[in-house]
């Protein structure tokens, strides 16, 4: 566990052709969030929570409710892009930042149940295939 | 420190301009040059060139064009000096070109090592909008706070200046102002709570000479008072715009940025009725002494902001006939949606009125210069405010307008869009957006169009004509003595139309959106015509299903384009 988390921090380890860092669950892994937040079972009261975190915090890049216009922003398509990596492509990203596409590194700044928070309504308005 | 002294002479009251050798100020007016950013450090964006006029305009053709090598929006205004054209893309900029203004030649480009992380602490698109010239030198300010002078020959850096720390959330989009032996910035950073400035440097060596802060840094600084506790420590007031400079009165006007953050219980009492936390100097008009950066006067347009209506937008400075008297006046269409005209010597209210339709205030208050507002348009801390007009992209945002002397008219590229707003608590973490609100910023305000160019009348404050335009963010606009207005939307339709009518005399479309004034010049008798278009991606991002409808209307793009007649 140790030893894949490092080679994650330092974005090393590939998995096979998708390109991406290969994820590992890591939220699951580290036992955070409260159980089932990754669920398909949405509660409604967490995802109006998580929108209006999401809409403070995340809106001036990806646009209120996540509806951005701009495809490399548009959070809504996360699942069609990384399908069953979604969940950690979210808290790898959240966690490490992409300073260079203007996505700033989260910790410190939102706690934990926060970022999990907004994950629940980013869960809630994902694009179906 | 020049920040606590400036405060101060203002706060006391010492309007202590020259004044004397007052008779015929100078509001330039461009003989047909284009050798800064606005024409003119007036900014007037008028051309004395007529060779191009309403007769002929409909044979205008392409004479070349160049790629500019980035796709983030394009927001360049090119520089004349000599027979060279100095354009700069965005990104970074990715590049700064020197090109032959006949041929569209390279000559040589400029690729600055900007660091990547740019992007994180720079709130509203990777811009720039162009360079500055004095004495053989390119100035150029970049998005990592660093301002360059290039050799205007070879493009070779001669000194480079950190400006500030990029990473607290401070970026430079705008060229500077050449002054005498001096080049002075401002730069962006109210969305991530910086402390706002306007820095002075020696055009030689790069060395700082003056440094005036917009708003206090300590609790004993002039104007501390006007903040609620500690919160000025956070509290924005960015000049990220373009200054202007009157040489006879050597006053350099600025305008500075929203307060941060956005949401306002933070700054003061959370309620229109906010009596002295008016929230110096943010959201004003600033004019300083060239040689010292003294603040000779100030003009805030929106006290105690709560809708992120920067007082930004670019000064014009005209000689206006007032009542018989010809005024030195100073033009400014504001984000909060009011056309001020201001006597530019001591920043005296002329007169002001909406430029486009406003609802969050009735009017200006003649004596006080204050926005009379509508509480219910004021968004309170957790409670929503509705269909605020303009919305935060205000009445008009930095897209500039032009002031023709000869039809005595500005040509306003505005918006007409709405906007929800509330306020929320937010702890303050540098180089994070610093903003404390929520919003819906896709509401189309009455008529349903979102941008209309508006031919207003500076002395009648009224409206003449207006082009009305499907979608946001319409491009600036070019007036020239040929009678004409030239503007681009963000479809890619570049357009001229009559100066007096607005009747549309030409288009072509330059397959991208235009977002940037057109600039012209003459060579060997021969009138030109430059736009640079590529459309914005950040700010229709912030727009949902309206943004849906910028990005359908044309692709992104950079593109330098130059017309001029067949034959001429």
């Amino acid at each position: 566990m140790r030893r894949t988390l490092l080679s994650l921090a330092l974005g090393v380890v590939v998995c096979s052709g998708s390109g991406l860092p290969c994820f590992v669950s890591h939220a699951a892994a580290q036992g955070e969030g409260p159980a089932g937040l990754a669920t398909a079972t949405p509660d409604p009261e967490r995802v109006a929570e998580g929108r209006s975190l999401f809409n403070q915090n995340c809106s001036h890049c990806h646009s209120p409710n996540a509806a951005s216009p701009d495809p490399p922003r548009d959070l809504r398509r996360l699942r069609l892009r990384y399908g069953e990596h979604m969940r950690d492509v979210f808290w790898y990203t959240v966690t490490h930042g992409r300073a260079e596409k203007g996505m700033p590194n989260w910790s410190g700044v939102l706690d934990d149940k926060t970022l999990w928070t907004i994950y629940s309504f980013l869960e809630s308005v994902q694009t179906k295939p | 420190m020049p920040s606590e002294k400036t405060l101060g002479a203002v706060f006391a009251g010492a309007f202590a301009v020259a004044l004397a050798a007052g008779a015929g100020s100078a509001a330039a007016q461009s003989s047909g040059g284009w050798g800064a950013y606005g024409a003119d450090l007036a900014n007037t964006r008028f051309s004395a060139l007529h060779q191009i006029d309403t007769t002929n305009v409909k044979n205008l053709k392409v004479a070349w064009m160049l790629s500019l090598g980035s796709l983030e929006a394009q927001e360049s205004t090119p520089i004349l000096v000599g027979d060279t054209l100095y354009v700069t893309t965005s990104s970074g900029p990715r590049y700064v070109f020197a090109v032959d203004a006949k041929t569209g030649a390279v000559r040589w480009r400029y690729a600055p090592e900007v660091p990547a992380d740019v992007a994180a602490t720079t709130c509203c698109g990777l811009d720039n909008r162009g360079v500055a010239y004095a004495n053989g030198k390119v100035l150029v300010a970049r998005l990592d706070a660093h301002l360059v002078a290039l050799d205007a020959k070879t493009g070779k850096e001669l000194w480079k200046t950190a400006v500030s720390d990029y990473k607290s959330g401070i970026a430079i989009t705008s060229p500077p102002t050449v002054v005498k032996n001096l080049v002075i910035t401002g730069y962006a950073g109210g969305e991530y709570g910086v402390r706002g400035a306007i820095s002075a440097y020696n055009q030689e060596t790069g060395q700082l000479v003056w440094q005036t802060y917009t708003i206090p840094g300590a609790p004993n600084d002039p104007g501390a008072d006007t903040w609620k506790g500690d919160s000025y420590k956070h509290g924005g007031g960015a000049a990220w715009y373009v200054g202007s400079y009157d040489p006879q009165l050597n006053l350099v006007y600025y305008g500075s940025s929203n307060p941060s953050p956005w949401g306002a219980s933070e700054r003061g009492p959370d309620k229109s009725e906010y009596g002295r936390e008016t929230n110096l100097y943010t959201a004003s008009t600033l004019a300083l002494d060239a040689d010292t950066g003294r603040i000779v006067w100030h003009f805030q347009t929106t006290p105690y902001d709560a809708w992120d209506y920067d007082g930004v937008n670019e000064n014009i400075l005209a000689d206006l006939d007032l009542h018989g008297q010809k005024t030195p006046a100073l033009l400014k269409a504001d984000r909060n949606g009011f056309f001020y005209v201001l006597n530019r010597r001591n920043g005296t209210l002329i007169s002001a009125a909406p430029f486009v339709y406003v609802n969050w205030a009735k009017g200006i208050d003649p004596e006080t210069g204050r926005p009379i507002e509508n509480p219910e348009k004021r968004p309170r801390l957790d409670v929503w405010a509705k269909d605020i007009c303009p919305n935060l992209f205000g009445g008009k945002n930095w897209e500039p307008m032009s002031y023709s002397p000869q039809t005595g008219l500005v040509y306003i590229p505005s918006f007409n869009l709405c906007m929800d707003l509330i306020g929320r608590k937010q702890v303050y973490k540098a180089g994070i957006m610093y903003l404390a609100s929520e919003w819906n910023l896709a509401k189309p305000g009455p008529g349903g169009h979102m941008s209309e160019l508006v031919a207003w009348d500076p002395v009648q404050q009224k409206k003449v004509w207006g082009i009305k335009e499907e979608l946001p963010f319409m491009g600036g606009t070019l007036a020239t003595a040929g009678g004409l207005v030239f503007y681009g939307n963000i479809q890619g339709w570049f357009k001229a139309v009559d100066a007096k009518t607005g009747d549309e005399l030409w288009k072509f479309n330059v397959g991208t959106g235009i977002s940037q004034g057109a600039m012209t010049y003459e060579l060997d008798g021969k009138q030109y015509v430059a736009v640079v278009a590529g459309r914005l991606k950040t700010p229709p991002s912030f727009l949902a299903d309206i943004g849906e409808r910028v990005f359908a209307a044309s692709p992104e793009g950079g593109m330098l384009v130059v017309f001029t007649l067949p034959g001429a």
